[in-house]
């Protein structure tokens, strides 16, 4: 798949309506610079006293439209270059989630997802600003420069081209020198505030650090320090910026001169009529107005590249992954026809490494943990329907690998790991009939608790709904909330507790009814009443089920069917927990952390 | 607006200079139409371009000084926002980190990083802005108009009658526009957020199996997003539209008024021309105003929440200060005269008596009527349900907050707010989640201990149990840790704390929940090696995992904000009390 441009493709889609803004912007200036021009005439034609007021006939109700024009295109021009840009940005973000979408799991142990999702979501907004600041203005200019230069070549061609020099240093020379001279300062400057935004957000994270450690004056002396250096560049590229401001103004003084003296010789030499010297004079000054902003436009150009680069990086992550064999995979049908069948977990002394090249080719950063233990080595697992496994290690010891390839995100380098007989990989996206997750930080979506629930199964019925609440205990909860199920969760806001809101996704879990749940370290957090009363509301409400439970904590162990502890990749310690307690004396210290009087 | 500009530093001398950079702008501003009027209208009567030599070239010294005056006071504006805006952050971050932690946990790490970034970049604009602007519209269109006026009084009366009629259309759609975002703000907040909202919620969608399903509703919101954005520009654009409608029109109607009088021989071609160059000019001000409105409106409500801020911190430590002093000179114990010291020896003796803490607003104390008497030493555990109290009380210790009543004293001397400086510097505080600071392990270690040599820091990694990982990295000591560097496990980052408060020598150890959130392995070995390092240490450690308080000399036991009891294990477990409820329920097992 070759990348497409984050760029052209929407132009082409949006052709007409960009050709539509350009039109409007060249009018808009267009209709601005007549009005002017139509003054002078006027007043000029005027004072010639001609006989008849009808001979001004024209130029008059031309003032008035040109003026009214003027207003009511620019107007029209705004909104249609908005609706446009918005336009484009709903396709863009469409394309970066369905980038997005695909590595969605692999995403999370590749970089640290919160901050990369809000850095793109910004790029996205950022780009929008391309067309409006950058590309609008800038052909408007363009378009209106060969008009300009053309007409007047018509009369004069000499003239023409030496207003097409001056016209050049304004849309030509000055962006280009300032585009020079402020890139490398630009970049500096979003550096240099990136770096700052991340020391403050360091420092105001650590502030109960940086509090007992009295060393406060020494932090805030250092970063006024960076601050000032970074004032000092902003210093010089405004300076530079009102320097390019006045040598814009001088183009323009000198261009009304020439005006004059072109407008001046023409009459002389008869070629012209007297009414057209303040007509052609007066008109500079509006015109102008287009080409002064082109050297602001290009200077932003650069910007945009980074936020270009990283959307590039991320699509081509997706690439990378793409490249892996092709699997046969299940549909609908046959994985209905697996869960008939009873889902039995089977993996045969699997092996996994995670393959340094690919890891180490993205361009973004990747999360810089020990990859070194996420090596899987002979783990064998045997999980009958409906049987309930505990998994216990450090982290680091091959736990959250172990659960990607029983989902099928990973696919083992040596041995097999089936779900029903199927390889756990060919599930493919149905593998969510298979297989619910609850993990440590369930995301709650900005709807209403009712929505949220419903997203287990989309076509649940609002009887369903309540039951599922009412399975996972939240009716004191629900109770308690204004519109009751039809609360938005940002009005609930804070006052979900991590126990409840954990209620909130064990409901969605029930709707989803896998034959399979995996329990990821869902008690992390909370305190040890909350985590017991949470723990017995998910055993019985999952009896049913197929159970593999990741915890930190051994409480509640006593109820699985087997509890498997993991280290450095390996299966260090199984059984049951009488078995366990029977034969490890290591296991019975552990426990004794969870039951104190033991 | 602008008002608030003034008490800065310098504020009103760049008044006063822009002022007057206005005033000559202006000035050029009438010689240069003149002259170029005088010109044209030359040429037009039949002068040859010779002649107007030198008329052109005092219209082309007017223009660029207009210009080269706007420049001036381009820099003058903008020198006087940055330095402004740099006094404003100074003072900000200062409160901050003196007020310390209880302020950024209410108003949030993300909004205070943002105000200081952000805020203040939109402060500068709005001060740089501010100050041109206003005089820009008090001052040129004044003078404009009284030129016009003195030249045409019937142009005058056309100008003078369309500005109010400007600015009431200006007000109204303003107000209009205000209206509808207001109206639709919510939904318009729901629709903006939808992207963000899904974007992170992508893994859990991706598990329920809706994530592809869910790229049409993307689409959709999107296109909802859309059309309600633009329904409020329509209204929101019609402010500028007002703005350019009535001064195209105001123009149109000079001209057009200026055609026909010239017809009727009653004007000469000179003040016309002149009138017809100067009525742009006469809205220009006003246009700039209202161009630069909305970013002007934002900078002054961040600069005003900025100040809001710093004025509140001041106050609340200026009132500190002033009961600190009272309480100082209550303790000088009259005997000796010397300076009492908060400081620890292990003779130290603590005593809270009816301590409280009130947060601000309604709703239940977090703490109170907390008294308890604890000698210098040893291991002080505190326990308590969810909400008891315990980080309340830790932090409290800590001198990390005022309690709203009651006082604390050590050896006999009260905390006040002096001496709470003096004994921050003789505690070592470990919350749940130690904050790792984007800079080296071995910076990390060295945080509170900032010239402790290299052999003193391996020491340190030595006693906290990280040789092993040290050695596992590629940059060993040096190797970057935190945000952005290398992300280090729970157990990992708590050995790094454990390390940098053993650097530091603090004798007095606070701990809040240094384990509940690591697995049960990691928990296990961590103990051990804190157990073995708080020897010699005066320790405070609150947590819920109840399994540490065999290992405590003394537990105060908390429930609902008060101390319910205190003692040592046996004893407690012989009371039969709260303590013993904790106890009983952890014992009971998952159903």
């Amino acid at each position: 798949m070759k990348q497409e441009s984050w760029f052209r493709p929407y132009v082409t889609a949006n052709f007409w309506r960009f050709l539509l803004i350009v039109v409007l912007g060249v009018l808009t200036i267009l209709f601005a610079g007549m009005l002017m021009f139509t003054s002078g005439y006027l007043i000029s034609k005027s004072a010639l006293r001609p006989e008849n007021i009808l001979m001004v006939y024209v130029p008059t109700v031309g003032v008035r439209t040109f003026g009214i024009g003027r207003a009511v295109v620019h107007y029209v021009e705004r909104l249609v270059g908005h609706d446009t840009i918005l336009r484009i940005l709903s396709q863009m973000r469409l394309r970066l989630y369905r980038i997005l979408e695909p590595q969605a799991l692999r995403l999370s142990s590749r970089y640290r997802t919160g901050d990369l999702l809000g850095v793109l979501s910004d790029d996205i907004e950022y780009l929008q600003d391309v067309y409006i600041r950058t590309v609008f203005p800038s052909i408007v200019a363009l378009v209106l420069y060969a008009g300009i230069i053309l007409a007047v070549g018509l009369f004069d061609p000499a003239f023409a081209l030496l207003l097409a020099l001056y016209v050049a240093v304004l849309i030509l020379a000055l962006p280009l020198i300032s585009l020079l001279l402020t890139k490398r300062k630009n970049r500096e400057m979003k550096q240099a505030r990136n770096n700052l935004y991340q020391k403050l957000t360091d420092a105001v994270l650590g502030i109960h650090e940086w509090y007992v450690s009295g060393r406060q004056t020494e932090f805030l002396a250092g970063y006024e320090a960076d601050e000032a250096e970074v004032d000092r560049t902003d210093r010089s590229l405004k300076r530079w910026s009102r320097l390019r401001g006045w040598i814009g103004q001088c183009i323009v003084a000198v261009t009304v001169v020439s005006m004059v003296y072109w407008s001046g010789r023409q009459y002389a030499d008869g070629s012209m009529d007297v009414t057209l010297i303040a007509a052609f004079v007066l008109v500079v000054f509006p015109l102008m107005d287009a080409f002064l902003p082109v050297s602001e436009a290009v200077e932003r150009i650069p910007q945009y590249g980074q936020s270009v680069a990283r959307l590039k990086g991320i699509e081509s992550a997706d690439e990378s992954d793409e490249k892996q064999a092709p699997l046969q995979l299940l549909n609908n049908e046959e994985t209905e026809a697996v869960i008939r069948g009873g889902v039995h977990v089977k993996a045969d002394g699997i092996m996994f490494s995670y393959d340094r090249a690919a890891a180490g080719s993205f361009a973004l950063e990747p999360v810089g943990a020990g990859e070194a233990g996420h090596t899987l080595t002979e783990v064998s697992l045997d999980i009958p329907p409906r049987a309930k496994v505990a998994v216990i290690g450090r982290s680091g010891a091959g736990k959250s690998t172990l659960l990607q390839l029983i989902q099928g995100v990973l696919a083992p380098s040596s041995g097999s790991l089936t779900l029903g007989g199927v390889e756990a990989a060919r599930f493919g996206d149905e593998i969510s009939s298979v297989i619910a997750v609850l993990n440590q930080s369930p995301h709650l979506f900005d709807t209403t608790l009712a929505n949220n629930i419903r997203l287990g199964r989309p076509e649940a019925t609002e009887e369903e709904i309540r039951d599922a609440a009412a399975m996972a205990r939240l009716e004191p909860l629900v109770a308690s909330l204004p519109g009751g199920l039809d609360t938005r969760m940002q009005e609930a806001g804070q006052r979900f507790s991590g126990g409840e809101r954990q209620r909130v996704a064990l409901a969605r879990i029930l709707l989803q009814d896998t034959p399979i749940v995996i329990l990821d370290e869902p008690t992390v957090g909370l305190d040890p009443i909350t985590e017991r009363e949470l723990l017995s509301t998910i055993f019985s409400s999952l009896q049913n089920r197929t159970l593999i439970w990741v915890t930190h904590h051994l409480v509640g162990v006593e109820q699985m069917d087997e509890i498997i502890f993991m280290e450095h990749g390996r299966i260090a310690m199984r059984g049951t927990h009488d078995e366990l307690m029977r034969h490890y004396p290591r296991y019975q210290q552990l426990y004794r952390l969870d039951s104190p009087e033991l | 607006m602008g008002k608030d500009l003034l008490g800065y530093k310098g504020a009103k001398i760049v008044f006063f200079l822009v002022a007057v950079c206005t005033l000559a702008q202006s000035m050029a501003i009438l010689l240069q139409a003149k002259w170029l009027a005088e010109a044209i209208s030359a040429l037009f009567a039949g002068s040859t371009l010779q002649e107007q030599g030198e008329t052109i070239a005092l219209f082309l010294l007017a223009f660029l000084a207009r210009h080269g005056i706007f420049t001036v006071q381009q820099g003058i504006a903008q020198r006087f926002a940055e330095e402004t805006g740099t006094s404003l952050r100074k003072q900000l971050l200062e409160e901050l980190f003196r007020n310390g932690p209880s302020f950024v946990r209410s108003e949030g790490t993300g909004h205070v990083v943002t105000l200081v970034l952000e805020g203040i970049g939109k402060f500068r604009k709005y001060a740089e802005l501010t100050i041109p602007r206003m005089m820009g519209a008090g001052i040129t269109p004044a003078l404009v108009w009284l030129y016009v006026f003195m030249t045409d009084r019937i142009s005058g009366i056309i100008l003078l009658v369309t500005m109010p009629i400007l600015i009431v259309f200006l007000i109204l759609v303003g107000l209009a526009a205000r209206k509808q975002t207001e109206q639709q703000l919510d939904s318009y907040q729901m629709l903006s957020n939808h992207f963000v909202d899904s974007l992170r919620g992508l893994t859990t969608l991706k598990f329920l199996g809706q994530s592809r399903k869910h790229s049409g509703s993307i689409g959709q919101v999107s296109e909802g997003y859309r059309a309600a954005t633009m329904r409020t520009l329509r209204v929101a654009f019609l402010s500028s539209f007002a703005l350019d409608f009535f001064t195209m029109l105001s123009v149109a109607s000079v001209a057009v008024n200026l055609g026909l009088r010239l017809i009727n021989g009653s004007l000469e071609l000179l003040p016309a021309l002149l009138i017809l160059i100067l009525a742009p000019e006469y809205f220009l001000p006003v246009r700039m105003v209202g161009a630069d409105f909305h970013a002007t409106l934002d900078g002054k409500q961040a600069g005003e929440a900025m100040q809001f801020i710093v004025r509140e911190a001041r106050k609340e430590r200026s009132e500190a200060q002033t009961g600190a002093t009272f309480k100082i000179k209550d303790n000088i114990p009259a005997s000796t005269g010397s300076k009492p010291r908060f400081q620890w020896e292990k003779s130290s003796v603590l005593e809270l008596s009816g301590i409280g803490l009130q947060h601000a607003g309604a709703g239940p104390a977090s703490l109170e009527d907390v008294s308890f008497r604890i000698s210098g030493q040893g291991r002080i555990g505190i326990v308590g349900e969810s909400g008891a109290g315990k980080s309340t009380l830790i932090e409290l210790l800590g001198g990390f907050m005022t309690p709203t009543s009651g006082e604390m004293k050590l050896s006999g001397v009260k905390l006040g707010h002096s001496s709470r400086r003096e004994w921050r510097s003789e505690v070592t505080y470990m919350p749940q989640q130690p904050y790792l600071f984007s800079a080296s392990l071995e910076d990390n270690v060295r945080f509170y201990a900032p010239d402790a040599s290299r052999a003193q820091v391996e020491a340190a990694v030595e006693a906290a149990g990280l040789a092993e990982l040290v050695n596992s990295l590629p940059g060993g000591l040096a190797e970057m840790i935190g945000g952005g560097g290398r992300t280090l496990s729970g157990g990992q980052a708590q050995r790094v704390a454990l390390a940098r408060a053993l650097l530091g020598g603090r004798q007095v150890l606070l701990l809040d929940e240094p384990t509940a959130h690591l697995d049960i392995e990691t928990e296990y070995e961590l103990k051990e090696t804190m157990l073995s390092l708080f020897q010699d240490k005066w320790v405070f450690l609150a947590t819920h995992r109840l399994h540490w308080m065999r290992d405590m000399d003394y537990i105060i036991v908390l429930h609902q904000g008060r101390v319910a009891e205190t003692g040592t294990h046996d004893e407690l477990m012989a009371r039969r009390g709260v303590y013993h409820g904790l106890i009983t329920s952890q014992m009971e097992g998952v159903q």
